[in-house]
Protein backbone atom coordinates (compact mmCIF):
# COMPACT_ATOMS: atom_id res chain seq x y z
CA UNK A 1 0.00 0.00 0.00
CA UNK A 2 1.60 3.23 -1.10
CA UNK A 3 1.49 6.07 1.58
CA UNK A 4 -1.62 8.01 -0.30
CA UNK A 5 -3.55 4.88 0.16
CA UNK A 6 -2.22 4.66 4.17
CA UNK A 7 -3.54 8.24 4.36
CA UNK A 8 -6.65 7.72 2.96
CA UNK A 9 -7.43 5.64 6.13
CA UNK A 10 -6.69 7.97 8.29
CA UNK A 11 -9.83 10.20 9.90
CA UNK A 12 -7.40 13.34 10.13
CA UNK A 13 -7.46 13.47 6.18
CA UNK A 14 -11.07 12.55 5.58
CA UNK A 15 -12.99 14.96 3.17
CA UNK A 16 -9.39 15.49 1.31
CA UNK A 17 -9.71 15.13 -2.27
CA UNK A 18 -6.66 12.68 -4.13
CA UNK A 19 -4.08 15.54 -4.78
CA UNK A 20 -4.85 16.79 -1.88
CA UNK A 21 -3.82 13.88 0.39
CA UNK A 22 -0.70 13.76 -2.37
CA UNK A 23 0.38 17.19 -1.44
CA UNK A 24 0.18 15.93 2.39
CA UNK A 25 2.15 13.18 1.32
CA UNK A 26 5.18 15.34 0.24
CA UNK A 27 5.89 16.83 3.75
CA UNK A 28 5.43 12.93 5.73
CA UNK A 29 8.37 11.03 6.51
CA UNK A 30 8.69 7.62 7.76
CA UNK A 31 10.39 6.96 11.04
CA UNK A 32 10.40 3.14 12.74
CA UNK A 33 10.84 2.89 16.26
CA UNK A 34 11.37 -0.69 18.64
CA UNK A 35 9.63 -1.67 21.88
CA UNK A 36 10.46 0.32 24.36
CA UNK A 37 12.09 3.56 22.23
CA UNK A 38 10.94 6.73 23.76
CA UNK A 39 9.64 8.95 20.61
CA UNK A 40 8.94 12.01 22.68
CA UNK A 41 9.30 13.48 26.24
CA UNK A 42 6.85 15.44 28.47
CA UNK A 43 7.92 18.63 29.12
CA UNK A 44 10.23 19.04 25.93
CA UNK A 45 9.54 21.07 23.00
CA UNK A 46 7.76 19.63 20.27
CA UNK A 47 7.36 20.18 16.48
CA UNK A 48 5.82 17.05 15.03
CA UNK A 49 3.04 15.31 14.52
CA UNK A 50 2.83 11.72 14.81
CA UNK A 51 0.52 9.61 12.66
CA UNK A 52 0.81 6.00 13.52
CA UNK A 53 0.45 3.48 10.55
CA UNK A 54 1.82 0.14 12.24
CA UNK A 55 2.13 -1.18 15.86
CA UNK A 56 1.23 0.77 18.79
CA UNK A 57 2.45 3.91 21.20
CA UNK A 58 1.82 4.05 24.68
CA UNK A 59 1.01 7.92 26.08
CA UNK A 60 2.93 8.11 29.74
CA UNK A 61 2.26 10.76 32.13
CA UNK A 62 4.53 12.23 35.23
CA UNK A 63 7.55 10.07 34.59
CA UNK A 64 9.99 10.42 37.43
CA UNK A 65 13.13 8.30 38.13
CA UNK A 66 11.22 7.89 41.75
CA UNK A 67 7.77 6.71 40.33
CA UNK A 68 6.02 4.49 37.45
CA UNK A 69 4.63 7.02 35.07
CA UNK A 70 0.24 6.89 34.69
CA UNK A 71 -0.45 5.08 31.07
CA UNK A 72 -3.16 7.40 29.83
CA UNK A 73 -3.74 5.25 27.00
CA UNK A 74 -1.86 3.15 23.97
CA UNK A 75 -2.84 4.44 20.34
CA UNK A 76 -2.80 2.04 17.41
CA UNK A 77 -3.09 2.21 13.63
CA UNK A 78 -4.49 5.13 12.31
CA UNK A 79 -4.34 7.15 15.58
CA UNK A 80 -2.36 11.03 15.22
CA UNK A 81 -0.63 12.07 18.68
CA UNK A 82 1.63 14.76 19.19
CA UNK A 83 -1.46 17.09 17.81
CA UNK A 84 -1.09 19.68 20.95
CA UNK A 85 2.45 20.86 20.48
CA UNK A 86 1.94 21.27 16.93
CA UNK A 87 -1.35 23.09 17.67
CA UNK A 88 -0.46 25.72 20.73
CA UNK A 89 3.19 25.54 20.35
CA UNK A 90 3.87 24.69 24.31
CA UNK A 91 5.63 21.86 25.64
CA UNK A 92 5.07 18.08 24.64
CA UNK A 93 2.13 17.25 27.77
CA UNK A 94 3.03 13.65 28.03
CA UNK A 95 5.36 11.14 27.05
CA UNK A 96 4.87 8.57 23.89
CA UNK A 97 6.99 5.15 24.30
CA UNK A 98 6.81 2.72 21.35
CA UNK A 99 5.61 -0.88 22.64
CA UNK A 100 5.50 -2.79 19.50
CA UNK A 101 8.45 -3.46 17.50
CA UNK A 102 8.24 -2.14 14.94
CA UNK A 103 6.14 0.91 15.16
CA UNK A 104 5.98 2.97 12.24
CA UNK A 105 4.76 6.46 12.41
CA UNK A 106 4.71 9.35 9.36
CA UNK A 107 6.16 12.34 10.86
CA UNK A 108 5.07 15.84 9.82
CA UNK A 109 7.33 18.59 10.84
CA UNK A 110 5.35 22.08 12.17
CA UNK A 111 6.50 24.13 9.75
CA UNK A 112 5.70 22.01 6.60
CA UNK A 113 1.89 21.59 8.16
CA UNK A 114 1.47 24.97 8.84
CA UNK A 115 2.85 26.25 5.50
CA UNK A 116 0.62 23.76 3.42
CA UNK A 117 -2.56 25.09 5.27
CA UNK A 118 -1.88 28.58 4.65
CA UNK A 119 -1.28 27.64 0.86
CA UNK A 120 -3.97 25.31 0.38
CA UNK A 121 -7.03 26.65 2.82
CA UNK A 122 -9.05 24.16 2.32
CA UNK A 123 -6.66 21.71 3.56
CA UNK A 124 -6.34 23.93 6.73
CA UNK A 125 -9.84 23.99 7.40
CA UNK A 126 -10.22 20.25 6.55
CA UNK A 127 -7.43 19.06 8.46
CA UNK A 128 -8.00 21.60 11.77
CA UNK A 129 -11.40 20.59 11.66
CA UNK A 130 -10.45 16.76 11.67
CA UNK A 131 -7.38 17.33 14.52
CA UNK A 132 -10.34 18.92 17.21
CA UNK A 133 -12.34 16.11 15.87
CA UNK A 134 -9.80 14.02 17.01
CA UNK A 135 -9.08 14.97 20.14
CA UNK A 136 -12.83 15.44 21.23
CA UNK A 137 -12.87 11.61 20.81
CA UNK A 138 -9.91 10.86 22.66
CA UNK A 139 -11.43 12.97 25.40
CA UNK A 140 -14.21 11.11 25.31
CA UNK A 141 -12.78 7.81 25.47
CA UNK A 142 -10.83 9.34 28.74
CA UNK A 143 -14.25 10.02 29.97
CA UNK A 144 -15.56 7.09 29.17
CA UNK A 145 -12.43 4.94 30.90
CA UNK A 146 -12.79 6.72 34.30
CA UNK A 147 -16.56 6.06 34.34
CA UNK B 1 -14.62 0.89 2.39
CA UNK B 2 -15.64 1.61 6.00
CA UNK B 3 -13.19 2.14 8.82
CA UNK B 4 -14.26 1.82 12.09
CA UNK B 5 -12.22 4.02 14.88
CA UNK B 6 -12.35 2.18 17.91
CA UNK B 7 -11.73 3.17 21.82
CA UNK B 8 -11.55 0.19 23.75
CA UNK B 9 -12.35 0.46 27.78
CA UNK B 10 -11.08 -2.18 30.41
CA UNK B 11 -13.44 -2.89 32.84
CA UNK B 12 -12.43 -4.77 35.94
CA UNK B 13 -8.70 -4.15 35.09
CA UNK B 14 -6.29 -1.23 35.39
CA UNK B 15 -6.00 -0.92 32.10
CA UNK B 16 -6.00 2.93 30.46
CA UNK B 17 -7.98 1.18 27.16
CA UNK B 18 -6.67 1.52 23.65
CA UNK B 19 -7.66 3.69 20.08
CA UNK B 20 -7.00 2.08 17.33
CA UNK B 21 -8.38 1.68 13.37
CA UNK B 22 -10.02 -0.89 12.05
CA UNK B 23 -11.60 -2.56 9.20
CA UNK B 24 -14.38 -4.15 10.69
CA UNK B 25 -16.85 -3.56 12.92
CA UNK B 26 -16.60 -4.45 16.68
CA UNK B 27 -19.52 -6.84 18.27
CA UNK B 28 -20.43 -7.84 21.63
CA UNK B 29 -19.05 -11.22 22.69
CA UNK B 30 -16.32 -10.85 19.99
CA UNK B 31 -12.59 -12.08 21.81
CA UNK B 32 -10.20 -9.42 20.92
CA UNK B 33 -6.01 -9.21 21.67
CA UNK B 34 -5.18 -5.72 22.61
CA UNK B 35 -1.58 -5.73 23.19
CA UNK B 36 -0.54 -8.87 25.23
CA UNK B 37 -3.74 -9.28 26.74
CA UNK B 38 -7.17 -11.24 25.49
CA UNK B 39 -10.66 -9.53 25.95
CA UNK B 40 -14.71 -10.36 25.73
CA UNK B 41 -16.22 -7.48 24.48
CA UNK B 42 -19.60 -6.66 26.14
CA UNK B 43 -21.05 -3.41 25.28
CA UNK B 44 -20.71 -1.61 21.67
CA UNK B 45 -22.01 1.50 20.93
CA UNK B 46 -21.67 4.66 18.44
CA UNK B 47 -19.87 7.33 20.37
CA UNK B 48 -20.65 10.16 17.15
CA UNK B 49 -22.00 9.75 14.37
CA UNK B 50 -20.06 8.56 11.17
CA UNK B 51 -18.21 11.28 8.62
CA UNK B 52 -17.60 10.07 5.60
CA UNK B 53 -16.37 6.47 5.65
CA UNK B 54 -14.91 6.75 9.16
CA UNK B 55 -16.87 5.23 12.15
CA UNK B 56 -16.47 6.20 15.68
CA UNK B 57 -17.05 3.29 18.26
CA UNK B 58 -16.77 2.95 21.42
CA UNK B 59 -16.27 -0.53 23.29
CA UNK B 60 -15.89 -1.41 26.74
CA UNK B 61 -14.34 -5.09 27.38
CA UNK B 62 -13.81 -7.39 30.10
CA UNK B 63 -10.17 -9.46 30.71
CA UNK B 64 -10.45 -12.81 30.22
CA UNK B 65 -8.69 -15.25 32.31
CA UNK B 66 -6.17 -18.31 30.81
CA UNK B 67 -7.74 -17.65 27.69
CA UNK B 68 -6.81 -20.50 24.99
CA UNK B 69 -7.28 -20.31 21.41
Amino acid sequence: MDLTQVLQSIDLFEGLAADEIEKVARICSEKQFSKGQIITKEGERGDELFIITEGFVEVLLGEKPTSAALIVVSLGSGQVTGEMALIDQGPRSATLKAISDPTVLQVIQRHHFEQLCQENTHIGYIVMRNLAADLSFKLRHRNLNQR
Amino acid sequence: MAIYKVSYVIIDKDNPGTILNQNHAPLEGEIVQLGDDIFEIVEVLELVPPRGEFHYIHVTCKAIKNFKR
